[in-house]
């Protein structure tokens, strides 16, 4: 597979303060993957470095084999969005993308394509002042696909969204990664991108901390899946027999560990046993997210 | 490089500032211009070196023009529109390259603009008051030819300076502070150091014969020193740091 973003022992250090601490990963075409960690944990940093904003005081950070700086016209390859404010408030929406266009020879042809695709046309002609953060946003993510790129990289782009803003990002960013196109996006709010990422980049204080299929990480910590049923003795010796650990609760309710919803209920129904109420109590993801990123902290 | 430097004139055309500044420019070389020519005597229209006086009064555009130069630069650091700039030309010596020559465009528009309206309107109230120009074609040319290149030339010198600065506050401060204190108490204290100023190697440039100036020639030789100091300064620097 094509490594499209190869980071190698990336470090920035401000000062005293090592903001980014030997960070090494790679990413394939054709994933997304969310770059999560608590604020300050080094997320802008590694992605200002990537995007040849600031220079690592060590190591190497590499996309498309090439540091950012040295492709040729790097906007027609990657987009990328690090704030969502960077917009003169005096300028149309429109201008602020063809004066960035204009640079790399995108036509205006193009501009309001993209202006459409993000569905800001009625509003292309207006100052950004009168934007919602919505609407920056959605601009913002205009400017990174005008040069129609392979690799988008988002800085928190749910800031400030609405839900439907976010159910909007979330389709936008499907449709574009299923062209085997790649997508890095940040977020300190795990739940914000779960539903959009192939895979997770966990980052604590500068170290990566987890490097992941969103699957795998949810399996890691593992749920738990709590059945309710009229002889709860006899199911537990089942599931222990099934070498699942499960512990009474109370109330004809068990917990059971290490198992899905689907096998709880099978070895149930193996065993005769009426089942009343079945759910899945995963940890949440923010649970194993909070708990990650504290084992960093120690 | 055509194509980044049109990118740089869209941003200078796109937002209020520009038309502010052009606005600023004209009111206050109206102002002045009215004043003087109304208000002084005949006699201080005396001669070649009264008369080349006022009609420099146009230049007052190099203010302005320099405002606007630091404004494209600095403005783009204060709203973080530098961000996708970089990101879109990541050779910054391009873009800053292309911000100089946009800012130099800037001003000589600036000074086309602000010399016919002083041109027109002394020429006008000098021959109402049946006041001859003393003035030869040569004067004038040098008049018009060394203000509008002075002019460009401090659109240039605002991109460096906005560049070196980045704090738009910081460098409008700076620009004006250095015009109109440093440059005249040094020419006042220290002519011979003051000469040097662009203030003073613009006027040397346009002709005028006050004690101490330089020569034309070395005038102009001096206020294109000041731009290309600042432009390397401004260029050594934003290729270093990190866009925040």
């Amino acid at each position: 597979m094509t490594r499209v973003v190869v980071a190698d022992s990336l470090t920035k250090r401000f000062g005293e303060v090592l903001a980014v601490d030997a960070l090494s990963f790679a990413l394939d075409a054709g994933t997304i993957t969310g770059f999560l960690g608590p604020n300050g944990a080094g997320k802008t940093t590694t992605l200002r470095m990537l995007l040849g904003l600031a220079a690592p005081t060590s190591g190497t950070a590499l996309l498309f084999d090439r540091p950012y700086a040295q492709l040729e016209r790097p906007a027609l390859r990657i987009g990328a969005v690090l704030e969502a404010t960077d917009f003169h408030p005096g300028r149309t929406g429109r201008d602020h993308l063809r004066m960035l266009g204009q640079a790399v020879g995108v036509p205006d042809a193009r501009v309001d394509e993209v202006l459409r695709l993000v569905e800001l046309a009625d509003a292309g002609r207006r100052r950004v002042k009168g934007y919602s953060l919505g609407m920056r946003q959605r601009l913002g993510l205009a400017a990174a696909l005008l040069g129609e790129p392979e690799l988008l990289v988002l800085d928190e782009p749910a800031n400030g969204l609405d839900p439907e803003g976010v159910r909007w990002l979330r389709d936008f960013l499907r449709s574009f990664a299923s062209d085997d196109r790649t997508v890095l996006i940040s977020s300190h709010v795990l739940a914000e991108v779960a539903q959009t990422v192939d895979q997770v980049l966990i980052i604590s204080r500068g170290r990566l901390v987890v490097e992941s299929s969103l699957e795998d990480l949810t399996s890691r910590v593992g749920g738990a899946v709590r059945v309710r049923s009229a002889q709860p003795e006899k199911l537990q010796a089942a599931l222990t027999h099934e070498e699942l650990k499960a512990t009474a609760s109370g109330d004809g309710v068990l917990v059971v560990h290490g198992a899905t919803s689907e096998r709880v209920g099978e070895i149930a129904f193996a065993a005769g046993i009426p089942v009343h109420e079945l759910v899945t109590e995963g940890a949440s993801l923010e649970e194993i997210f909070l708990e990650l990123t504290a084992e960093g902290d120690s | 490089m055509i194509r980044q430097i049109k990118a740089e004139l869209l941003k200078v055309r796109s937002t209020r500032t520009t038309i502010g500044l052009l606005l600023g420019m004209i009111a206050l070389i109206l102002l002045f211009t009215l004043l003087t020519g109304l208000l002084a005597t005949a006699s201080s229209f005396a001669g070649k070196e009264n008369q080349r006086q006022f009609f420099s009064l146009s230049d007052l555009a190099g203010v302005f023009s320099a405002l606007a130069g630091v404004m494209l630069v600095a403005s783009e650091y204060r709203y973080g529109t530098m961000r996708p700039t970089i990101l879109f030309t990541p050779h910054r010596s391009r873009v800053l390259v292309a911000k100089t020559a946009a800012g130099a465009l800037a001003g000589l528009a600036f000074g086309v603009v602000g010399a016919a309206i002083g041109w027109a309107l002394g020429y006008a109230i000098l021959t109402s008051r049946g006041i001859t120009i003393a003035l030869s074609s040569g004067d004038v040319s040098q008049l018009v030819l060394g203000g509008l290149a002075s002019v460009a030339l401090w659109g240039a010198i605002g991109i460096g300076l906005g560049a070196v600065i980045r704090n738009q506050v910081g460098a409008v401060i700076t620009l004006l502070a250095w015009g109109f204190v440093v440059n005249p108490l040094l020419f006042g204290l220290l002519p011979s150091v003051g000469r040097f100023m662009p203030s003073y190697a613009g006027d040397a440039l346009v002709g005028l014969t006050t004690s101490h100036l330089l020569s034309a020639a070395v005038g102009g030789i001096v206020l294109v020193g000041w731009t290309a100091l600042l432009a390397a300064a401004g260029l050594a620097l934003t290729a270093q740091r990190d866009v925040a």
